[in-house]
Protein backbone atom coordinates (compact mmCIF):
# COMPACT_ATOMS: atom_id res chain seq x y z
CA UNK A 1 0.00 0.00 0.00
CA UNK A 2 2.81 2.40 0.99
CA UNK A 3 4.82 1.45 -2.09
CA UNK A 4 1.73 2.11 -4.13
CA UNK A 5 1.34 5.60 -2.70
CA UNK A 6 5.01 6.42 -3.24
CA UNK A 7 4.88 5.37 -6.86
CA UNK A 8 1.67 7.35 -7.32
CA UNK A 9 3.38 10.46 -5.97
CA UNK A 10 6.35 9.80 -8.21
CA UNK A 11 4.02 9.69 -11.19
CA UNK A 12 2.37 12.94 -10.12
CA UNK A 13 5.74 14.64 -9.79
CA UNK A 14 6.69 13.48 -13.27
CA UNK A 15 3.40 14.82 -14.63
CA UNK A 16 4.11 18.20 -13.00
CA UNK A 17 7.58 18.29 -14.49
CA UNK A 18 6.01 17.52 -17.83
CA UNK A 19 7.93 14.32 -18.47
CA UNK A 20 4.82 12.20 -19.02
CA UNK A 21 3.44 13.10 -22.45
CA UNK A 22 -0.29 13.96 -22.78
CA UNK A 23 -1.00 11.01 -25.10
CA UNK A 24 0.22 8.62 -22.38
CA UNK A 25 -1.75 10.31 -19.58
CA UNK A 26 -5.03 10.62 -21.50
CA UNK A 27 -4.69 7.34 -23.38
CA UNK A 28 -4.13 5.70 -19.98
CA UNK A 29 -7.16 7.54 -18.55
CA UNK A 30 -9.33 6.20 -21.40
CA UNK A 31 -8.03 2.71 -20.57
CA UNK A 32 -8.98 3.19 -16.89
CA UNK A 33 -12.42 4.48 -17.96
CA UNK A 34 -12.78 1.28 -19.98
CA UNK A 35 -11.95 -0.84 -16.91
CA UNK A 36 -14.52 1.15 -14.89
CA UNK A 37 -17.13 0.59 -17.63
CA UNK A 38 -16.45 -3.18 -17.75
CA UNK A 39 -16.52 -3.47 -13.95
CA UNK A 40 -19.85 -1.62 -13.68
CA UNK A 41 -22.01 -2.24 -16.78
CA UNK A 42 -20.37 -3.17 -20.12
CA UNK A 43 -17.40 -2.22 -22.33
CA UNK A 44 -17.35 1.23 -23.94
CA UNK A 45 -19.40 1.54 -27.12
CA UNK A 46 -20.76 4.69 -28.74
CA UNK A 47 -22.44 3.95 -32.06
CA UNK A 48 -25.52 2.02 -30.80
CA UNK A 49 -26.69 5.20 -29.09
CA UNK A 50 -27.17 7.02 -32.40
CA UNK A 51 -29.95 4.77 -33.82
CA UNK A 52 -31.42 4.39 -30.32
CA UNK A 53 -31.66 8.15 -29.92
CA UNK A 54 -32.86 8.87 -33.46
CA UNK A 55 -35.41 6.01 -33.14
CA UNK A 56 -36.66 7.47 -29.86
CA UNK A 57 -36.89 10.94 -31.47
CA UNK A 58 -38.72 9.81 -34.64
CA UNK A 59 -41.07 7.68 -32.54
CA UNK A 60 -42.09 10.87 -30.66
CA UNK A 61 -42.97 12.54 -33.99
CA UNK A 62 -44.35 9.48 -35.81
CA UNK A 63 -45.97 7.26 -33.15
CA UNK A 64 -45.46 3.55 -33.84
CA UNK A 65 -42.19 4.05 -35.74
CA UNK A 66 -40.09 2.12 -33.21
CA UNK A 67 -42.51 -0.82 -33.28
CA UNK A 68 -42.54 -0.96 -37.07
CA UNK A 69 -38.75 -1.13 -37.48
CA UNK A 70 -37.04 -4.51 -36.93
CA UNK A 71 -33.69 -2.88 -36.11
CA UNK A 72 -35.24 -0.75 -33.36
CA UNK A 73 -36.99 -3.85 -32.03
CA UNK A 74 -33.56 -5.42 -31.75
CA UNK A 75 -31.64 -2.57 -30.06
CA UNK A 76 -34.53 -0.77 -28.32
CA UNK A 77 -35.18 2.97 -28.07
CA UNK A 78 -34.68 3.30 -24.34
CA UNK A 79 -32.51 6.22 -23.26
CA UNK A 80 -30.34 3.87 -21.23
CA UNK A 81 -26.62 3.45 -20.49
CA UNK A 82 -25.51 3.88 -24.12
CA UNK A 83 -27.40 7.13 -24.78
CA UNK A 84 -26.39 8.54 -21.39
CA UNK A 85 -22.75 7.68 -22.18
CA UNK A 86 -23.02 9.73 -25.36
CA UNK A 87 -24.57 12.73 -23.55
CA UNK A 88 -21.83 12.40 -20.94
CA UNK A 89 -19.09 12.48 -23.59
CA UNK A 90 -20.24 15.84 -24.97
CA UNK A 91 -20.58 17.09 -21.38
CA UNK A 92 -17.08 15.85 -20.47
CA UNK A 93 -15.60 17.66 -23.46
CA UNK A 94 -17.46 20.84 -22.48
CA UNK A 95 -16.17 20.49 -18.91
CA UNK A 96 -12.61 20.01 -20.10
CA UNK A 97 -12.88 23.08 -22.31
CA UNK A 98 -14.28 25.21 -19.47
CA UNK A 99 -11.66 24.10 -16.96
CA UNK A 100 -8.93 24.67 -19.50
CA UNK A 101 -10.06 28.28 -19.73
CA UNK A 102 -9.41 28.54 -23.44
CA UNK A 103 -11.38 27.51 -26.48
CA UNK A 104 -9.90 29.87 -29.03
CA UNK A 105 -7.50 27.30 -30.42
CA UNK A 106 -10.39 25.27 -31.74
CA UNK A 107 -12.32 27.96 -33.52
CA UNK A 108 -15.66 27.46 -35.18
CA UNK A 109 -14.44 25.04 -37.84
CA UNK A 110 -11.53 22.73 -38.40
CA UNK A 111 -9.76 25.41 -40.41
CA UNK A 112 -7.19 25.68 -37.62
CA UNK A 113 -5.98 22.26 -38.65
CA UNK A 114 -4.09 21.53 -41.83
CA UNK A 115 -7.07 20.10 -43.66
CA UNK A 116 -7.16 20.13 -47.45
CA UNK A 117 -10.46 21.90 -48.03
CA UNK A 118 -10.26 25.36 -46.55
CA UNK A 119 -13.68 26.51 -47.70
CA UNK A 120 -16.08 26.34 -44.79
CA UNK A 121 -18.82 25.01 -47.05
CA UNK A 122 -16.86 22.11 -48.52
CA UNK A 123 -15.43 21.28 -45.14
CA UNK A 124 -18.88 21.37 -43.52
CA UNK A 125 -20.30 19.09 -46.20
CA UNK A 126 -17.40 16.67 -45.66
CA UNK A 127 -18.06 16.63 -41.93
CA UNK A 128 -21.74 15.80 -42.53
CA UNK A 129 -21.17 13.15 -45.22
CA UNK A 130 -18.35 11.63 -43.17
CA UNK A 131 -20.70 11.47 -40.19
CA UNK A 132 -23.30 9.69 -42.30
CA UNK A 133 -20.74 7.11 -43.46
CA UNK A 134 -19.23 6.40 -40.02
CA UNK A 135 -22.63 5.66 -38.50
CA UNK A 136 -23.87 3.61 -41.45
CA UNK A 137 -20.60 1.65 -41.54
CA UNK A 138 -20.46 1.21 -37.77
CA UNK A 139 -24.04 -0.11 -37.59
CA UNK A 140 -23.40 -2.51 -40.49
CA UNK A 141 -20.25 -3.78 -38.75
CA UNK A 142 -21.85 -3.79 -35.28
CA UNK A 143 -19.51 -1.26 -33.66
CA UNK A 144 -17.20 1.72 -34.12
CA UNK A 145 -13.79 2.82 -32.90
CA UNK A 146 -14.87 2.37 -29.29
CA UNK A 147 -16.99 -0.79 -29.51
CA UNK A 148 -14.88 -2.70 -32.04
CA UNK A 149 -11.41 -1.30 -31.37
CA UNK A 150 -11.07 0.11 -27.83
CA UNK A 151 -13.35 -2.63 -26.46
CA UNK A 152 -13.20 -5.37 -29.10
CA UNK A 153 -9.44 -5.53 -29.52
CA UNK A 154 -8.98 -5.12 -25.75
CA UNK A 155 -11.07 -8.29 -25.30
CA UNK A 156 -9.06 -10.01 -28.07
CA UNK A 157 -12.23 -10.30 -30.18
CA UNK A 158 -11.45 -11.32 -33.76
CA UNK A 159 -14.28 -9.05 -35.00
CA UNK A 160 -12.40 -6.09 -33.48
CA UNK A 161 -9.14 -6.91 -35.27
CA UNK A 162 -10.95 -7.45 -38.62
CA UNK A 163 -12.94 -4.18 -38.26
CA UNK A 164 -9.80 -2.28 -37.25
CA UNK A 165 -7.83 -3.52 -40.25
CA UNK A 166 -10.66 -2.75 -42.71
CA UNK A 167 -11.27 0.73 -41.25
CA UNK A 168 -7.58 1.62 -41.23
CA UNK A 169 -6.99 0.29 -44.77
CA UNK A 170 -9.77 2.48 -46.20
CA UNK A 171 -9.03 5.42 -43.89
CA UNK A 172 -5.31 5.53 -44.64
CA UNK A 173 -5.93 5.34 -48.39
CA UNK A 174 -8.39 8.26 -48.37
CA UNK A 175 -6.30 10.35 -45.95
CA UNK A 176 -3.14 9.85 -48.02
CA UNK A 177 -5.03 11.01 -51.14
CA UNK A 178 -6.52 14.03 -49.33
CA UNK A 179 -3.29 15.19 -47.69
CA UNK A 180 -0.87 14.29 -50.48
CA UNK A 181 -0.29 17.94 -51.42
CA UNK A 182 0.25 19.04 -47.85
CA UNK A 183 3.70 20.45 -47.12
CA UNK A 184 5.65 18.76 -44.38
CA UNK A 185 5.76 21.74 -42.04
CA UNK A 186 2.01 22.16 -42.22
CA UNK A 187 1.41 18.52 -41.35
CA UNK B 1 -32.58 8.32 -13.13
CA UNK B 2 -31.72 4.67 -12.76
CA UNK B 3 -28.29 3.57 -11.51
CA UNK B 4 -27.34 2.34 -14.99
CA UNK B 5 -28.14 5.72 -16.54
CA UNK B 6 -26.08 7.55 -13.90
CA UNK B 7 -23.17 5.15 -14.49
CA UNK B 8 -23.47 5.74 -18.24
CA UNK B 9 -23.39 9.52 -17.77
CA UNK B 10 -20.41 9.33 -15.39
CA UNK B 11 -18.46 6.99 -17.70
CA UNK B 12 -19.23 9.30 -20.63
CA UNK B 13 -17.97 12.38 -18.78
CA UNK B 14 -14.67 10.62 -17.97
CA UNK B 15 -14.34 9.32 -21.56
CA UNK B 16 -15.22 12.66 -23.19
CA UNK B 17 -12.96 14.63 -20.85
CA UNK B 18 -9.96 12.39 -21.61
CA UNK B 19 -10.62 12.45 -25.38
CA UNK B 20 -10.88 16.26 -25.31
CA UNK B 21 -7.63 16.60 -23.38
CA UNK B 22 -5.94 14.23 -25.82
CA UNK B 23 -6.93 16.63 -28.63
CA UNK B 24 -9.75 14.71 -30.35
CA UNK B 25 -12.15 17.68 -30.60
CA UNK B 26 -10.01 18.72 -33.57
CA UNK B 27 -10.66 16.70 -36.70
CA UNK B 28 -7.14 17.25 -38.01
CA UNK B 29 -5.69 14.84 -35.43
CA UNK B 30 -7.50 11.92 -37.12
CA UNK B 31 -6.82 13.08 -40.69
CA UNK B 32 -3.10 13.58 -40.04
CA UNK B 33 -3.02 10.35 -38.06
CA UNK B 34 -4.46 8.34 -40.93
CA UNK B 35 -1.99 9.97 -43.34
CA UNK B 36 0.86 9.02 -40.91
CA UNK B 37 1.84 12.67 -40.46
CA UNK B 38 1.18 12.58 -36.71
CA UNK B 39 1.18 9.51 -34.45
CA UNK B 40 -0.82 11.06 -31.56
CA UNK B 41 -4.06 9.31 -32.56
CA UNK B 42 -2.38 5.91 -32.84
CA UNK B 43 -0.49 6.35 -29.57
CA UNK B 44 -3.60 7.39 -27.59
CA UNK B 45 -5.67 4.55 -29.08
CA UNK B 46 -3.02 1.88 -28.55
CA UNK B 47 -2.36 3.07 -24.97
CA UNK B 48 -6.10 2.96 -24.18
CA UNK B 49 -6.45 -0.50 -25.75
CA UNK B 50 -3.39 -1.85 -23.94
CA UNK B 51 -4.57 -0.67 -20.50
CA UNK B 52 -8.09 -1.97 -21.19
CA UNK B 53 -6.71 -5.28 -22.44
CA UNK B 54 -4.77 -6.00 -19.25
CA UNK B 55 -7.66 -4.72 -17.11
CA UNK B 56 -10.30 -6.83 -18.85
CA UNK B 57 -8.22 -10.02 -18.61
CA UNK B 58 -7.30 -9.38 -14.95
CA UNK B 59 -10.99 -8.79 -14.09
CA UNK B 60 -12.08 -11.91 -16.00
CA UNK B 61 -9.41 -14.05 -14.33
CA UNK B 62 -9.48 -12.85 -10.71
CA UNK B 63 -12.80 -10.99 -10.30
CA UNK B 64 -15.16 -12.68 -12.78
CA UNK B 65 -18.20 -11.15 -11.05
CA UNK B 66 -16.94 -7.71 -12.18
CA UNK B 67 -16.03 -8.74 -15.74
CA UNK B 68 -19.02 -7.59 -17.81
CA UNK B 69 -17.37 -8.48 -21.10
CA UNK B 70 -19.20 -8.23 -24.42
CA UNK B 71 -17.51 -9.81 -27.42
CA UNK B 72 -19.06 -8.85 -30.76
CA UNK B 73 -19.81 -11.51 -33.42
CA UNK B 74 -17.66 -11.75 -36.53
CA UNK B 75 -20.06 -11.82 -39.50
CA UNK B 76 -17.34 -11.41 -42.10
CA UNK B 77 -19.13 -9.51 -44.90
CA UNK B 78 -20.83 -6.95 -42.67
CA UNK B 79 -17.78 -6.34 -40.47
CA UNK B 80 -15.40 -5.93 -43.43
CA UNK B 81 -17.73 -3.81 -45.60
CA UNK B 82 -18.89 -1.78 -42.59
CA UNK B 83 -15.24 -1.26 -41.60
CA UNK B 84 -14.32 -0.02 -45.08
CA UNK B 85 -17.25 2.44 -45.19
CA UNK B 86 -16.37 3.54 -41.66
CA UNK B 87 -12.73 4.14 -42.62
CA UNK B 88 -13.70 6.36 -45.57
CA UNK B 89 -16.09 8.35 -43.37
CA UNK B 90 -13.58 8.70 -40.53
CA UNK B 91 -11.02 10.07 -42.95
CA UNK B 92 -13.21 12.68 -44.62
CA UNK B 93 -14.96 13.78 -41.40
CA UNK B 94 -11.87 13.59 -39.20
CA UNK B 95 -14.09 12.15 -36.50
CA UNK B 96 -15.44 8.84 -35.30
CA UNK B 97 -18.89 8.62 -33.61
CA UNK B 98 -17.33 9.29 -30.19
CA UNK B 99 -14.89 12.08 -31.05
CA UNK B 100 -17.63 13.92 -33.02
CA UNK B 101 -19.44 14.31 -29.68
CA UNK B 102 -16.21 15.58 -28.14
CA UNK B 103 -16.00 18.11 -30.99
CA UNK B 104 -19.60 19.10 -30.31
CA UNK B 105 -18.96 19.52 -26.57
CA UNK B 106 -15.73 21.34 -27.37
CA UNK B 107 -17.63 23.89 -29.46
CA UNK B 108 -16.33 22.84 -32.87
CA UNK B 109 -18.85 23.36 -35.68
CA UNK B 110 -17.70 20.30 -37.62
CA UNK B 111 -18.29 18.10 -34.58
CA UNK B 112 -21.96 19.17 -34.61
CA UNK B 113 -22.21 18.55 -38.37
CA UNK B 114 -20.68 15.08 -38.02
CA UNK B 115 -23.12 14.22 -35.21
CA UNK B 116 -26.04 15.38 -37.43
CA UNK B 117 -24.68 13.37 -40.37
CA UNK B 118 -24.32 10.42 -38.01
CA UNK B 119 -27.93 10.64 -36.82
CA UNK B 120 -29.03 10.72 -40.49
CA UNK B 121 -26.84 7.72 -41.33
CA UNK B 122 -28.26 5.85 -38.31
CA UNK B 123 -31.83 6.61 -39.44
CA UNK B 124 -31.11 5.37 -42.99
CA UNK B 125 -29.54 2.22 -41.53
CA UNK B 126 -32.68 1.57 -39.46
CA UNK B 127 -34.79 1.85 -42.64
CA UNK B 128 -32.61 -0.36 -44.88
CA UNK B 129 -31.79 -2.96 -42.18
CA UNK B 130 -34.54 -5.43 -43.25
CA UNK B 131 -33.07 -5.46 -46.79
CA UNK B 132 -29.36 -5.75 -45.94
CA UNK B 133 -29.48 -7.96 -42.85
CA UNK B 134 -30.16 -11.24 -44.74
CA UNK B 135 -27.46 -10.44 -47.34
CA UNK B 136 -24.60 -8.92 -45.31
CA UNK B 137 -25.15 -9.76 -41.63
CA UNK B 138 -26.68 -13.25 -41.53
CA UNK B 139 -24.27 -15.22 -43.78
CA UNK B 140 -20.67 -16.05 -42.85
CA UNK B 141 -21.32 -15.40 -39.16
CA UNK B 142 -18.43 -16.97 -37.24
CA UNK B 143 -19.95 -15.95 -33.90
CA UNK B 144 -18.33 -14.31 -30.87
CA UNK B 145 -14.82 -15.65 -31.42
CA UNK B 146 -11.72 -14.47 -29.57
CA UNK B 147 -8.03 -14.87 -30.32
CA UNK B 148 -7.32 -16.93 -27.20
CA UNK B 149 -10.20 -19.32 -27.93
CA UNK B 150 -8.99 -19.89 -31.49
CA UNK B 151 -5.41 -20.45 -30.32
CA UNK B 152 -6.53 -22.49 -27.31
CA UNK B 153 -4.42 -20.52 -24.82
CA UNK B 154 -5.38 -19.04 -21.41
CA UNK B 155 -7.05 -15.61 -21.67
CA UNK B 156 -4.71 -13.78 -19.26
CA UNK B 157 -1.56 -15.13 -20.95
CA UNK B 158 -2.79 -14.14 -24.42
CA UNK B 159 -3.79 -10.67 -23.17
CA UNK B 160 -0.41 -10.06 -21.49
CA UNK B 161 1.55 -11.14 -24.58
CA UNK B 162 -0.63 -8.98 -26.85
CA UNK B 163 -0.37 -6.02 -24.44
CA UNK B 164 3.44 -6.35 -24.43
CA UNK B 165 3.40 -6.37 -28.24
CA UNK B 166 1.19 -3.24 -28.30
CA UNK B 167 3.47 -1.51 -25.77
CA UNK B 168 6.40 -2.28 -28.07
CA UNK B 169 4.56 -0.73 -31.03
CA UNK B 170 3.76 2.40 -28.97
CA UNK B 171 7.42 2.79 -27.94
CA UNK B 172 8.52 2.29 -31.55
CA UNK B 173 6.03 4.90 -32.86
CA UNK B 174 7.20 7.31 -30.18
CA UNK B 175 10.86 6.88 -31.11
CA UNK B 176 10.06 7.18 -34.80
CA UNK B 177 8.21 10.45 -34.19
CA UNK B 178 10.87 12.03 -31.95
CA UNK B 179 13.52 11.18 -34.52
CA UNK B 180 11.68 12.74 -37.47
CA UNK B 181 10.54 15.91 -35.68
Amino acid sequence: MIANRVSHEAVETRVRKGTLPPWLIWGGMIGLTQIFAIATVQPLGVSTAYPQFVGWLVDKIVPGFAESQPYLQKIGTKLGWEVMLVFGMALGALLSRMLNGRSTGEGATCAVDPVPFRSAWTRGLMAFVGGFLILFGARLAGGCTSGHMLSGIAQLALSGFVFGMAAFAAGVLVAMLMLRNQSAQEG
Amino acid sequence: METKQILGLLTGVLFGFALHRAGFSRCGIVMRGLAFKDFTMLKVMLTAITVGMVGAAVLATFFPEYANLKVKPLYVWGVVLGGLIFGVGMSIAGYCPGTALVGLGGGVRDGLLTVLGGLTGALVFILVYPAIEPVLMKPMDLGKVTLHEVLGVPYLAAALVMAALFAGIIAWLNRLESRTS
